[in-house]
């Protein structure tokens, strides 16, 4: 055998070892109440968007394609969508309390606005969840409008 | 056009009687109560002395102007007052403010234990003494 096909046959074999790399990804649950656009403060709009750009990760909706059953794609897939529900899942919003549902907006508002998110990497793989301008400006909008009702919300019920 | 006379004259008399209950304030109360005129007098303190250096309209610290600017704080509305309160809640309690680099300097930077206990209470932002 020449040194090439070592090489080839070592990747070959660290590819399947990697596959026996116990990975579990976050569970997918779609019955989930107390989501966002179930409680009336997102329009039939703005929730299309989210949904097609955010929830996959920012969600118990996540949608996995094959490869993130296939390690090593698999372990970043599991990263990053673990980490996504970590910052603000959409799904668990009516367990927010007040100040961290404003943190979560105003985090989407400059995230969203400085084209931070949906980030690249997800983009790349996935063209629909890309947001033009004026969707973003859309998004923006309705995140800081929604501060305003949230805080009033609040002190109605002090 | 009498009426016109009317608030001003008003305005005037009623100052005659704030004067008689103004407190003592030193500078730096006096500035950062322009700046946040809702903030207690505790929070404030602790700001002007180991945040706004950083955190400042005129800032060089780039990063730590674009994250939280005190001096932008008091112009923005109350949602996002809250949500600016919040996510220094979360940066303080993770231990991340000020900087450990910053504090390799400055050593004498770092919260008291006060201090922390001071902001935590008022970035958590649900009590509300009136």
């Amino acid at each position: 055998m020449k040194l090439w096909q070592y090489i080839l046959l070592g990747l070959a074999v660290v590819f399947i070892g990697i596959q026996f790399v116990p990975n579990e990804l976050p569970a997918v649950n779609t019955n989930n109440p107390g989501d966002l656009v179930l409680n009336g403060l997102v329009s039939e709009e703005i929730s299309t968007m989210l949904k097609t750009s955010c929830y996959s990760c920012h969600s118990n909706e996540t949608v996995y394609p094959w490869y993130s059953y296939v390690a090593p794609s698999s372990w970043l897939v599991d990263k990053d969508v673990r980490e996504a529900r970590e910052e603000v899942n959409f799904s668990d919003w009516m367990d927010y309390d007040m100040m961290d549902k404003l943190k979560i907006l105003d985090d989407i508002a400059i995230e969203v606005k400085e084209g931070r998110m949906p980030m690249e990497i997800y983009t790349l793989m996935h063209s629909s969840a890309k947001l033009d301008d004026a969707q973003r400006a859309k998004i923006v909008a309705w995140a800081e409008e929604t501060m305003d009702i949230v805080a009033e919300e609040e002190d109605e019920e002090d | 056009m009498k009426k016109s006379f009317l608030i001003p004259s008003l305005t005037i008399l009623g100052l005659l009687f704030i004067q008689g209950t103004t407190k003592n304030v030193s500078v730096t109360e006096t500035e950062l109560h322009a700046l946040a005129p809702d903030m207690p007098a505790n929070v404030k303190a602790v700001v002007e002395q180991k945040c706004y250096g950083c955190h400042n309209a005129e800032s060089k610290n780039e990063k730590g102007k674009a994250k939280l600017d005190w001096d932008a704080f008091e112009a923005t509305k109350k949602s996002k007052q809250m949500a600016t309160m919040a996510k220094i809640n979360e940066t303080l309690g993770k231990g991340d403010m000020p900087p450990a680099k910053f504090l390799e300097n400055k050593p004498e930077g770092k919260l008291s234990e006060s201090d922390l206990a001071t902001l935590m209470e008022w970035s958590a932002g649900k009590k509300k003494d009136k």
